[in-house]
């Protein structure tokens, strides 16, 4: 299977060609909204982190922005940066520049003030953009393609049918050379040892187990059992009955596809097709921002209720199996899979289905989240804010 | 029409239902083909799980092919499987197979 997509000068191939506006602090998240705003073609990575954070954070926080800005559907960045934040903006710079694709730089503190700092930015951008947007889509093979999964809102209908067409949707991309990413380390908690059973290496399905308790230790510093946060009434109320129980249907997003690595958070993912788990949580907005930052260049995100974020950078698709949400959210879902629940397909068949659905939005058609801008990113920060 | 339940894995000795049932109504689940039918021993709701077979105190609740916890009584053919008869044996461990601390079942 194919799509058509944009070679990159690293050889990957992206969905989509923006230019990045990478703030190195929520300080300047205001002044790269305006931006994005004011040059077409641009994207503003608003986060609210970069500052007074311990070492290890802090280097998360930097290699996360790094990182997205090699994602292939970025075709250049422009970081901008306050001037006192722990968060370096010329390693920012240097390390989006390394790939090959234009970057540009612009300190507030060094410019005087956010009015000329605009001005600059923007003469800036528009070579940026009128560089970058003359990159053409050509054919690419599926193999190229890195998605992300993630479940949001769920309810009952999601490990019925959803969850287990993702299933499908990444057994079939993996068979044709493609790669995925799956965290979620709060719902994968239960179901650990059924994923380190499916792990190539050893070694890498006890990192999957290392990943659950470094969640359910930093918990209990906090005086809460994570296994019990877990189960929502709600979860009960519509009929789980274990955190096992729980996990299996998270999991099930994966299928039975082996794992062939686990991944620290929003880490660039390995050439070798397959299955990867990352330690990233449920919470959406730091969890789509660890797969944009891991490579995904596409994401599938199963919903019961009818989450409605998506990326800034990522198109990503809704698909849900819930056939009152189907109808009162319809804005917001890109694919309707109840027929699962109604028995009237398969999950293979429903996962087939995305699969093409997923290759025409990897070609250019837009998201219901791009469509109507419900994006939104985080980054994760482990220790105190000081 | 009669209703259903889903049985994911051949394994499974729970299936979900599809609908909401009486007590007395014909379920059928097809499991890749083979069609079987059970009667619903209570009113059970949509998304909860009635037993396959008889499942001993103690023993097994089998779903997706893997444990999901264990009865904590007998439970008879159709009769509605949550939390007042299973248990979560479920215990996060440290790389010794020792539970971690501040964990009861």
């Amino acid at each position: 299977m194919e799509f058509y997509g944009y070679p990159r000068p690293d050889g990957k191939v992206g969905t989509r060609n923006y230019v990045a506006l990478v703030p190195s602090t929520g300080c300047v998240n205001n002044l790269c909204s305006d931006l994005e705003h004011l040059v077409r073609g641009t994207k503003a990575l608003r986060h609210d982190q970069g500052c007074l954070h311990p070492p290890r954070d802090t280097e998360t926080v930097t290699q996360t922005l790094i990182n997205l800005g090699l994602n292939p559907n970025v075709g250049g960045a422009l970081v901008v940066a306050l001037g006192c934040e722990m968060v370096k903006a010329e390693e920012i710079y240097e390390g989006i520049k390394a790939s090959g694709k234009p970057v540009e730089m612009v300190v507030m503190h060094e410019i005087g003030g956010m009015i000329n700092t605009m001005s600059t930015a923007m003469h800036m951008l528009v070579d940026l953009v009128s560089s970058v947007s003359h990159a053409r889509r050509e054919k690419a093979d599926i193999s190229k393609l890195v998605m992300g999964t993630k479940c949001g809102s769920s309810d009952t209908s999601s490990g019925l049918s959803a969850n287990l067409v993702t299933g499908e949707v990444c057994r079939m991309l993996t068979e044709q050379g493609g790669r995925f990413i799956q965290g979620e380390i709060c719902d994968i908690m239960g179901g650990e040892y059924a994923l380190k059973k499916l792990a190539v290496n050893p070694e890498e399905g006890e990192k999957i187990v290392d990943y659950v308790r470094d969640l359910y230790m930093r918990g209990l510093a906090m005086g809460a059992d994570t296994r019990g946060c877990q189960m929502t009434a709600g979860n009960v109320a519509g009929g789980l009955t274990t955190l096992v129980e729980k996990a299996l249907g998270a999991n099930a997003k994966g299928g039975q596809v082996p794992i062939q690595g686990a991944l620290g958070y929003g880490q660039l993912v390995p050439d070798a097709p397959g299955r990867y788990i990352m330690d990233f949580p449920g919470h959406g907005f730091e969890n789509l921002t660890a797969s944009a930052a891991g490579g995904a260049t596409v994401h599938l995100f199963t919903t019961g209720r009818g989450a409605d974020t998506g990326h800034p950078i990522m198109p990503t698709v809704k698909i849900c199996g819930n056939a009152k949400t189907n109808k009162t959210m319809a804005e917001h879902i890109d694919v309707d899979v109840s027929a699962v629940i109604d028995e009237t397909e398969t999950p293979d068949q429903a996962g087939e289905r995305v699969l093409e659905y997923m290759l025409g939005i990897a070609s250019g058609r837009l998201t219901k989240c791009e469509i109507l801008g419900t994006e939104s990113m985080e980054i994760l920060i482990r220790g105190p804010v000081i | 029409m009669a209703k259903s339940a889903k049985q994911i894995n051949p394994k499974d000795n729970v299936a979900t239902l599809l609908a909401d049932c009486a007590s007395g109504e014909e379920v059928t689940v097809n499991m890749d083909g083979k069609v079987s039918n059970y009667a619903c021993l209570e009113d059970t709701s949509y998304g909860h799980k009635i037993a396959l077979v008889e499942i001993a105190k103690g023993e097994p609740i089998v779903k997706y092919g893997e444990t999901i916890g264990s009865a904590t009584k007998d439970i008879k053919v159709g009769e509605w499987v949550h939390i007042h008869n299973v248990r979560d044996d479920y215990l996060c461990l440290d790389k010794y197979g020792k539970p971690l601390p501040g964990q009861s079942l």
